[in-house]
């Protein structure tokens, strides 16, 4: 029994000892498990961290993707916008071209039509009287507010053709307003050659040695007499293709209105009776 | 579209032709002659006109004179006045100035600036 006691406490302290080791064992199994485990955790917060890290960066670089998209198409728009643009303008610059040359255009017509109503109110006046003097009133009428003349002289060639004999004249001195030979001279060489002579000089200092403009004045085609023009008003510093028009019909129609006025008077005012229309033959 | 009357007073039948044509391109624009200032005194008082286009040289009653007149008229006191001169005859057009009108004209007149003289003291585009 003592014996049995005795093996029996040898085998209990062998026990103890193994289960103490096992023990031992254990806690230190368990004991690396839960640093195990610990660490487990650790790394599944980091990573669960690190998770949500990536997961911000990535939203981030998906809203930057969104806003560069954004962008790009903005941009694109602004090319298409800024071409719209381009268009617009050159549509308007051609609309501007257009309207400048439409308002050239109407402008030219508006001085053409005031031209010809010179032209036309000159031809009127003249023939709207059957007077010699109301004829010749109307010429110088004609000379002074259309054609702007300050100081000029009309003359008939005397039956001689020799000398121009001026029968009326605004402007000018008595004493100085004289018969002009036709010889060497330049109104008498508007006489003989039958085209006008017109300076280029401003005809506003003309004198009466040097007109700045001879007419002469022709009936079919002889030419009969002359306007000289002296000088025009200040404001008259050249003369516009108007003027040139108007000395073009003074030169047709003057004289005949003058001498049609004339022979009307001489015939007493008596219109002529039918039988010297009846024979025309036309 | 509103519609406007002139006067023109001037005694020479060629320049009042002139004148006529001049403003016939201003549209809705009617005009009406006067021979002479006494003459344009009687149309003015038997009628209103928005603008009066006067000669400043003319027998009876000049140019001067009419615009005096115009000026005391309660009718026409505002009434635009322009004045067609000479340009020797400074001190006239200075004298029409002060009396009342609002531009002047020099001979030889010139229908676009005659036009465009209305069409601004009208003010019509």
């Amino acid at each position: 029994m003592t014996k049995d006691k005795q093996s029996g406490g040898a085998e209990s302290g062998a026990l103890g000892t193994n289960l103490k080791t096992e023990r031992d064992e254990f806690l230190k199994k368990f004991s690396r498990g839960t640093q195990l485990t610990e660490d487990f955790v650790k790394e599944h917060e980091r990573m669960q961290s690190r998770l949500q890290d990536l997961e911000t960066e990535n939203a981030g670089l998906r809203a930057k993707v969104e806003a560069d998209q954004a962008v790009r198409e903005l941009l694109k728009k602004i090319d298409r916008l800024e071409q719209e643009k381009s268009d617009l303008v050159s549509q308007n610059r051609h609309a501007e071209a257009i309207t400048t040359e439409f308002t050239a255009r109407v402008q030219e017509v508006e001085s053409e039509f005031a031209n010809l109503a010179n032209l036309f109110v000159a031809t009127n006046q003249l023939h709207s009287s059957l007077s010699p003097r109301g004829v010749t009133r109307r010429i110088k009428e004609v000379l002074a507010q259309l054609v702007g003349a300050e100081r000029y002289a009309m003359y008939l060639v005397n039956p001689e053709g020799e000398q121009l004999i001026p029968i009326a004249s605004e402007g000018v001195p008595g004493d100085q307003l004289l018969p002009v030979r036709i010889a060497g001279t330049r109104i008498g060489d508007v006489l003989r050659k039958g085209s006008a002579s017109v300076a280029d000089t401003d005809p506003s200092r003309g004198t009466l040695q040097d007109p700045p403009a001879v007419i002469p004045l022709s009936i079919d085609d002889r030419v009969v007499g002359t306007i000289a023009i002296f000088s025009t008003l200040a404001q008259k510093n050249k003369f516009d293709q108007v003027d040139f028009e108007l000395f073009k019909l003074l030169g047709q129609h003057a004289a005949q209105a003058l001498v049609a006025a004339s022979l009307f008077a001489q015939a007493e005012q008596k219109l002529p009776g039918l039988e010297a229309f009846l024979d025309l033959s036309v | 579209m509103a519609e406007y009357s002139c006067l023109i007073v001037e005694d020479s039948p060629m320049m009042r032709q002139l004148l006529v044509f001049a403003l016939a391109r201003v549209k809705n624009l009617r005009v009406t002659e006067a021979d002479d200032g006494v003459d344009g005194l009687r149309k003015l008082a038997s009628a209103r006109y928005d603008i009066i286009v006067t000669d400043i040289n003319m027998p009876i009653m000049d140019g001067l004179k009419l615009v005096k007149r115009v000026r005391t008229d309660p009718v026409h006191k505002d009434t635009p006045i322009v004045i067609i001169t000479t340009e020797g005859s400074q001190e006239d057009r200075q004298r029409a100035l002060q009396l009342g009108a609002n531009a002047y004209i020099t001979k030889p007149i010139q229908a676009p600036q005659v036009i465009a003289t209305v069409k601004e003291l009208l003010k019509i585009e």
